[in-house]
C-alpha cells in the first residue's frame, strides 16, 4: 500500500475496487429506472450539413482594417487610390459641367473666377490640388517599377515609400510656388 | 469455404457504406447551394469540392491588366509633352492627354466598383452604378472633345488657372 | 519493496530541486492582453474584448506561452488552435497587436504599461473565440490543384528529373505553410474572398506554374484569366509584409501576371 501511494496509484486503484463492489447495485439502478433524462434524436447524415450551416449563419466576421496595424504597404495603397478618385472626379465634374452648361465653366469664367480669390485660398487650392496628383504620379511609377519585378520586397517597398512620400513633399511646394 | 463466401458480401457492405456518404453529400451540395450569398458565411458544395473558376477571358483578365499598364505609363511622356507644347496651341496632343485621362479614371473607378461595389453582392445598386459610371464616361468624352474644339484644351486651363 | 520509493524518488525530484542555491523569484512583470472573444453557445451576445492580466515572469517569452497560460490558469473557456509551437503547423495564425502572425513565433512585447491586443484573423467568419473557418480558404486551394499533373511518365521509368536551376525556382513557394496570414491581411481579400484567391492559393498556383516538372502549365495560367481570381491583387504588399515565414507572396504574383501578359 505504501508503495502504491508513494507511485499515485492509491486513489485509481481503490476507485477500481469500488466501482467493482458497487457494478450489481448500478445494473440494480438500471433495471429499475428505464427511461433517461437525456433524449436523443435520430438524424441522417445530411443532416450535417444543415446543422453545420444554420450554426455558420449565426457566425460573425472579425474585424479588420479597424485593427490592422497602419503600414508602408496598405495605407499608400489606399492613398492612391483615394487620390486617384478624388482627381478623376474633379476631372469628370467639370467635364460633365462643361457638357451642360458651356456657358458657365467656359476657360474665362473659370480662370476669372479663380483669379477673384484671395492669395491664401490660391496657394492652399493648389496644394490640395498638387499634393495627391505628384503622390498619384509618384506611387502610379512605384507601382509600374513592382510590374517589372524591381524592388518586389518589403525592404522595397519601404525604400520606395519613404522616396515616394520625400518626392510629394518636395514636388507639391514646387508646384505650389510655380 | 464459410470465408470464401463471406468475401463478396463484405464487399457489397463495403460498396453500400462508400456510396451512402457520396449520396448524401451530393444532396447536401444543393442545400448550400440555395443558401448561399457572395461573400457570406455559407460556400457552395461540400468543405471536399474545391471552389469554381469563372469562365476565361482574356480581355478580362491579361489584356485588361497589360492595357491599363500600357495607357498609365504612357501618361508619363503624354503628360509632360502636352504642357510642354500647350501655349502653342496643339490641340491634338492635348486631345490624346483628355481621352487617355478619362479612359485611365474609367478604368480606376471600374476598378473600385468591382473592389466594393460588385454586382454579384450588390445586384441592384452595383448594376446602377456601373451603368452610371459609362454614361459618365461617354458625356465626360464628349465634354472634353468640345472643351478641346470650342475651348482651350485642358493643359491650356490648368496652365492658366495654376497662373491665375 | 525497496526498490519502490526509490523510484519514486526519482519522478517527483526536478532539476530545481537539485541546485544547490534556490532560484530567487523576479518581481511580479504584469501585462495585459486583450483577447477578442466569441461564444457560439450564446450566439447573440457581441464578440467583445476580454482582458487578462499574466506575470510575464512566469510564463514564457511567446505570445503561444501566455495564450496558454491564460487557458491553463485563468480561463478554461479561452479557445484557439495551436499544435507544433514551432512555425511548422500553422495552426495558431491570428492578429496579434494588429499584425498577423503565428503566436508561437511572436515574442510578448515585455512593456509592461502597453497591453497587447489579440484577435482571429481579419474579416473570417469566426467558429469561436481565436478560430476562424478557413473552409473556404482550402476550397480555393484546392481549387489550384496543388499536385504534381504530367500525363507522360518519367524518363527513367522511376522520377521525374529537375535541373537546380528549375528546383531553385521552387525556392520561396514550397516552403509556404497555408497559415492563412497573408491571405487575411489582404484588403482585397477582405472585400471580395469568394471570387479572389487570395496570395497564399495564388502563391501556390504560381509554385505549380513554375514547376518544370507539370505539364498542365498552359490550363493553370488559362484559369487565372479572368477579372477575379487574380486581378483582384493590386499589389498592395500587405501579404509579404506579414508572412510568419519570411516568404513574398507578391512576387509570385507578380510573376503570373507577368507570364499571364507575354502569353
Amino acid at each position: 500500500m505504501m508503495s502504491t501511494r508513494a507511485l499515485g496509484l492509491g486513489s485509481p486503484l481503490r476507485r477500481v475496487i469500488l466501482s467493482r463492489g458497487l457494478a450489481p447495485n448500478q445494473a440494480l439502478i438500471r433495471s429499475t429506472f428505464t427511461k433517461r433524462a437525456i433524449q436523443t434524436e435520430s438524424l441522417p447524415p445530411s443532416a450535417q450539413v444543415d446543422i453545420l450551416n444554420k450554426q455558420r449563419l449565426l457566425r460573425p466576421s472579425s474585424p479588420h482594417f479597424t485593427i490592422y496595424q497602419p503600414q508602408m504597404t496598405w495605407i499608400p495603397s489606399i492613398f492612391h487610390r483615394v487620390t486617384g478618385g478624388a482627381l478623376s472626379a474633379l476631372l469628370y465634374g467639370f467635364s460633365l459641367a462643361y457638357l451642360v452648361a458651356p456657358g458657365t465653366f467656359d476657360s474665362v469664367h473659370v480662370v476669372e473666377f479663380v483669379g477673384g480669390l484671395p492669395d491664401a485660398v490660391k496657394y492652399a487650392g493648389k496644394a490640395v490640388l498638387a499634393a495627391p496628383f505628384v503622390f498619384h504620379s509618384l506611387n502610379g511609377v512605384r507601382h509600374l517599377t513592382w510590374d517589372t519585378l524591381k524592388f518586389m520586397h518589403v525592404k522595397g517597398v519601404y525604400q520606395t515609400g519613404y522616396v515616394v512620400f520625400a518626392g510629394t513633399a518636395l514636388g507639391t511646394l514646387a508646384l505650389v510656388l510655380l | 469455404m464459410s470465408l470464401l463466401a463471406s468475401a463478396p458480401k463484405r464487399a457489397i457492405s463495403r460498396c453500400l457504406s462508400h456510396s451512402r456518404p457520396l449520396l448524401a453529400s451530393r444532396s447536401a451540395t444543393t442545400q448550400s447551394d440555395a443558401l448561399y450569398v457572395p461573400g457570406g458565411p455559407i460556400y457552395k458544395g461540400t468543405v471536399n469540392d474545391p471552389t469554381s473558376f469563372p469562365t476565361p477571358s482574356r480581355m478580362h483578365g491579361s489584356h485588361h491588366w497589360s492595357f491599363e499598364r500600357l495607357l498609365s505609363a504612357s501618361l508619363i511622356p503624354l503628360t509632360g509633352a502636352a504642357f510642354a507644347t500647350s501655349p502653342s496651341v496643339h490641340p491634338v496632343l492635348d486631345g490624346i492627354l483628355g481621352v487617355s485621362l478619362v479612359v485611365h479614371s474609367h478604368m480606376g473607378f471600374d476598378s473600385m466598383l468591382v473592389d466594393y461595389l460588385h454586382p454579384r453582392k450588390y445586384p441592384v445598386l452595383g448594376r446602377i452604378a456601373t451603368w452610371t459610371l459609362r454614361t459618365a464616361t461617354v458625356g465626360v468624352l464628349v465634354g472634353v472633345y468640345q472643351f478641346n474644339t470650342n475651348d482651350i484644351g485642358l493643359t491650356e486651363l490648368i496652365s492658366k488657372v495654376w497662373t491665375a | 519493496m525497496s526498490l519502490l520509493p526509490r523510484l519514486s524518488r526519482s519522478f517527483s525530484s526536478s532539476a530545481t530541486r537539485c541546485l544547490a542555491t534556490p532560484v530567487t523569484q523576479k518581481p511580479a512583470l504584469n501585462k495585459v492582453f486583450k483577447i477578442y472573444r466569441w461564444n457560439p453557445d450564446e450566439p447573440a451576445k457581441k464578440p467583445t474584448l476580454q482582458s487578462y492580466t499574466i506575470d510575464l515572469n512566469q510564463t514564457g517569452p511567446m505570445i503561444l506561452d501566455a495564450l496558454i497560460k491564460i487557458k491553463n490558469e485563468v480561463d478554461p473557456t479561452l479557445t484557439f488552435r495551436r499544435s507544433c509551437r514551432e512555425g511548422i503547423c500553422g495552426s495558431c495564425a491570428m492578429n496579434i497587436d494588429g499584425q498577423n502572425t503565428l503566436a508561437c513565433l511572436c515574442r510578448i512585447d515585455r512593456n509592461e504599461g502597453k497591453e497587447s491586443k489579440i484577435y482571429p484573423l481579419p474579416h473570417m467568419f469566426v467558429v469561436k473565440d481565436l478560430v476562424p473557418d478557413l473552409t473556404l480558404f482550402y476550397k480555393q486551394y484546392k481549387s489550384i490543384k496543388p499536385y504534381l499533373q504530367n500525363s507522360e511518365p518519367p524518363a527513367d521509368g522511376k522520377e521525374f528529373l529537375q535541373s537546380p536551376e528549375d528546383r531553385k525556382k521552387l525556392d520561396g513557394m514550397y516552403e509556404c505553410i497555408l497559415c492563412a496570414c497573408c491571405s487575411t491581411s489582404c484588403p482585397s481579400y477582405w472585400w471580395n474572398q469568394d471570387e479572389y484567391l487570395g496570395p497564399a492559393t495564388l502563391m501556390q498556383a504560381y509554385r505549380w506554374i513554375a514547376d518544370s516538372r507539370d505539364t498542365k502549365t498552359a490550363e493553370r495560367k488559362e484559369v487565372l484569366q479572368n477579372e477575379m481570381s487574380l486581378y483582384r491583387c493590386h499589389t498592395i504588399f500587405n501579404c509579404s509584409r506579414t508572412c510568419p515565414k519570411g516568404l513574398n507572396p507578391a512576387l509570385a504574383i507578380a510573376k503570373i501576371k507577368m507570364e499571364l501578359a507575354a502569353d
